[in-house]
């Protein structure tokens, strides 16, 4: 390349008068930043001169590759989201919580489903038995939905609900919720979790095979691009994948091959790429390995915007910039001394605010035990609030940019990733290395290594493998109401006598004609539920439509 | 002999199956055939998997807290399929004051997050042969000598020999009031050698270096079955001076043969808590 020295100062020029722009018309947190010594602190630390390598590897931020940052200002502009994933029990106690949370100064909602509403059964259903409410708020209907959100102003507040195979049921009720709200779908705001492969890979609330999923997904990006223009549709989540047992290279990999997939899908169902790319998020975990970590997100940021551009031409920067939330590792969480649960979030955290996450979720330290009390959740959100107004690390953009080690990872993880990728496409995708269990040994493989290293002691664990307690105290654990199920299957029944049940039935018939055509199925999923069909009865027609998946 | 057969099963919706998968990797490593069921099974599936594959065992994995529903209903139903000799284990996410209850409906033993894997391997065997009625016929030697006693009557002037003189690095002194001893171990290749000095005239050692002065003490091997060893060598005949282990140095469970079985020498079985080692 016989690029001018000057050009790249001179990029770099712009790149400066541009942020002073941008902060005209949205000003940083301070007029000045200082030091408690009073010096200044730069907005972007960088190298005297900047040159090819730095231009093409680092970048600047708010600018491809985006390794610094998706943003100019990062945090001195605005701080991350602070989302606390919650639920559990009923949809009014879940409420309860959420409002509880917003009053504490969280700044985004996050919805935890139990695992009947997740894999798409009624409470009263035999499957159900002993998981109603337990890992999440169970939602049967529209009903429980709008007690769910009852004065939480769906216009205001940003909703992220971790559901996957039956997204487009949660996400029709949201909208039917803010319709009666008053709120046009025009102006929600949320992300649905929505990524089907690494429920295969990982996590495991599936319902239909794959390509049924996939086809429901792209119908989501599909009618969102048109009428939900502010929904994130789908969370490219590698944190699974993590908490299953991968390395943070698998992690990145796995995640990055996935998001390929869903491309691919929404490119062959006629999509532009610029018209769903920008509402493309992703989700990764915080895990233990600070230095790693803040190389891995860096790397993400690299690696997706030189697909989204080099493999399928995007144009628009938003199509480029990969923009995830974190949560930290809940599989790093002992129950043995859990108040140490407490500092090992702290460095996961601090890793993801350093990797220039834009949404965070912090586990509570009884986690490893039970969901949860609101005592430790608290502390769970104040550990992020501590970071963010205290330790002064959001003063400047990617800190730790340009450290020859952090470099070194971040370039190293990117051509793991790459290697990887190349497998998974010489496999034929990641559909179809999903299909042959090829992630899923990798996983395994991988965990079984750690969980030996630990058991050796070559991994310490503290409080767990070293420097234990003889006598643990037994703390205080959140308890779930084991009426529940009984509670929660009495409102079914009552619901199904108030509806409307011939309409509820005709609803349903509408969408199984659907589901055998290859129309877009959202439309009538929004019908559906807005007819007090439950989740179960919808996904119930699915299931006869679609199959379902059995695992390999 | 048969392999035990153990039945790692995930009962309800949960997806999490990281501790299932790691648990019978770990049990097959360990000599035991494995079969899992995969996600999402029914106490009723899982029941009649465990009853069509003849298996000894059953291991539960839940991580939802749907944990006291389910497994107490898996143990019912073997009962009413005369099964109720299969041995039911469980783990997961299971809180503390829940496993009380889950041990009065059957559940054998839960393990929380943080046993390591042979923890669980060991105490399913040995419920099986207990069950079974039968000892453990392949023996098993004890893994290795741990150290090698010697009767000093003072570490002060012992010590500079093997530090000075044979350049062993002195990694730790300790009291043991229980036996009435100081000890100063060093490392030597995988064992150590113990120096042994009384702490007072009622001391073993005290009497041992009286009777027949300084030396070699006892030799001391280590097992990591020491208590189902020390019930078998009793049964053959074997005199042992602690029918059940006590607490030696470093925390280890130690037990001492009488040297009138073991040609007059004094064996000391010792079993230490792998991961407390460095």
């Amino acid at each position: 390349m016989a690029t001018d020295q000057t050009d790249f100062q001179k990029q770099f020029e712009e790149w400066k008068a541009f942020t002073e722009k941008l902060i005209a018309k949205y000003p940083e947190k301070k007029e000045v930043f200082k030091t408690s010594s009073g010096i200044d602190i730069e907005r972007l630390g960088h190298p005297e001169r900047v040159d090819q390598t730095y231009m093409d590897k680092l970048g600047l931020p708010g600018q491809y590759p985006y390794t610094r940052g998706i943003q100019p200002t990062m945090y001195r502009g605005r701080t991350w989201t602070m989302r606390q994933y919650a639920g559990f029990g009923s949809a009014e106690e879940t409420n309860k919580r959420f409002r509880y949370l917003l009053d504490q100064g969280q700044t985004g909602l996050s919805v935890a489903f139990d695992l009947p509403t997740q894999i798409g059964y009624d409470s009263d259903d035999m499957m159900a038995k002993g998981e109603v409410g337990k890992v999440g708020v169970a939602i049967d209907s529209l009903d429980d939905m709008e007690a769910l959100l009852r004065d939480i102003p769906l216009d205001k507040v940003s909703t992220s609900m971790t559901i996957n195979a039956p997204a487009s049921v949660l996400l029709a009720m949201y909208i039917v919720v803010a319709e009666k709200q008053g709120v046009s779908q025009q102006d929600i705001s949320g992300t649905i979790q929505n990524d089907i492969l690494k429920e295969y890979i990982a996590r495991g609330t599936y319902i239909f095979p794959p390509k049924p999923s996939m086809r429901l997904i792209t119908d989501i990006f599909a009618y969102c691009a048109e009428h939900v223009p502010r929904w994130n549709t789908i969370s490219i989540s590698g944190y699974h994948i993590r908490e299953a047992g991968s390395t943070a290279a698998q992690e990145l990999a796995f995640t990055i091959a996935n998001g390929i997939a869903y491309v691919d899908a929404a490119i062959a169902t006629g999509l532009k790429v610029d018209d769903f790319a920008p509402r493309l998020a992703f989700f990764f975990n915080g895990h233990n390995q600070f230095l790693e970590e803040v190389a891995k997100f860096r790397a993400a940021r690299r690696i997706w915007s030189k697909i989204m551009k080099e493999r399928y031409g995007a144009k628009k920067p938003k199509s480029l910039q990969l923009r995830f939330h974190t949560q930290v590792a809940g599989s790093t969480l002992t129950a043995q001394q859990p108040d140490n649960n407490i500092v090992r979030v702290t460095l996961q955290a601090l890793a993801a605010v350093f990797g220039g996450t834009q949404s965070l979720h912090t586990n509570a330290k009884d986690e490893a035990l039970a969901l949860p009390t609101e005592d430790s959740a608290r502390i769970a959100l104040r550990t992020q609030q501590i970071i963010a107004n205290e330790s002064g690390v959001t003063d400047t953009v990617d800190p730790l940019g340009g450290s020859y080690y952090i470099e070194q990872l971040t370039d190293e993880l990117e051509a793991y990733v790459f290697d990887y990728i190349q497998k998974i496409d010489d496999m034929g995708g990641a559909v179809s290395a999903v299909e042959q269990g090829y992630m899923q040994q990798e996983i395994h493989q991988a965990s079984y290594v750690t969980q030996k290293k630990i058991e050796s002691g070559e991994e310490v664990v503290v409080g767990m493998n070293k420097y234990k307690l003889d006598d643990e105290p037994k703390p205080e654990l959140h308890r779930i109401d084991p009426e529940l199920q009984r509670k929660q299957i009495e409102k079914l029944e009552t619901l199904r006598q108030k509806r409307d049940e011939s309409r509820a039935s005709a609803r349903l018939e509408e969408l199984r004609s659907g589901a055998k055509g290859d129309q877009n199925l959202m439309p009538l999923i929004i019908d559906c539920v807005r007819d007090y069909c439950t989740v179960g009865e919808i996904c119930g027609v699915l299931r006869e439509e679609f199959g379902e998946y059995t695992g390999i | 002999m048969k392999k035990i057969r153990v039945l790692i099963a995930k009962p309800g919706l949960d997806g999490h199956d990281r501790g299932a998968l790691v648990v019978a990797q770990a049990l097959r490593d360990y000599g035991m055939e494995v079969i899992y069921t995969g996600l999402r099974q029914t106490p009723q599936q899982i029941v009649a998997a465990a009853i069509q594959e003849d298996v000894d065992a059953i291991g539960l994995s839940c991580l939802s807290g749907a944990h006291n529903e389910l497994f107490p209903e898996i143990v019912s139903l073997l009962d009413q399929r005369q099964a109720g000799d299969i041995i039911v284990v469980g783990g997961g996410v299971i809180p503390w004051e829940d496993i009380p209850f889950l041990e009065s409906k059957g559940i054998q033993k839960v393990f929380t997050p943080g046993t390591p894997t042979k923890d669980t391997a060991i105490f399913i065997e040995k419920a099986v042969f207990e069950r079974d009625g039968i000892q453990k016929t392949e023996k098993e030697p004890p893994k290795k000598i741990d150290h090698i006693g010697i009767a000093v009557s003072s570490l002060e002037e012992a010590l500079p020999f093997y530090v000075n003189q044979l350049h062993l690095k002195l990694e730790a002194i300790e009291e043991v009031p229980s036996e009435g001893v100081k000890v100063a171990f060093m490392k030597i290749g995988e064992s150590r050698i113990e120096l042994l000095e009384p702490m007072s005239e009622e001391s073993p050692i005290a009497s041992f270096i009286k009777k027949r002065g300084e030396g070699i003490h006892h030799i001391a091997l280590a097992d990591d079955r020491i208590e189902e060893r020390l019930r078998e060598l009793s049964a053959n005949g074997v005199r042992l001076i602690h029918e059940t282990p006590v607490k030696g140095a470093g925390g280890a469970n130690i037990a001492f043969l009488h040297p009138k079985s073991a040609g007059g020498v004094l064996y000391e079985l010792c079993e230490k808590d792998t991961k407390e080692e460095e």
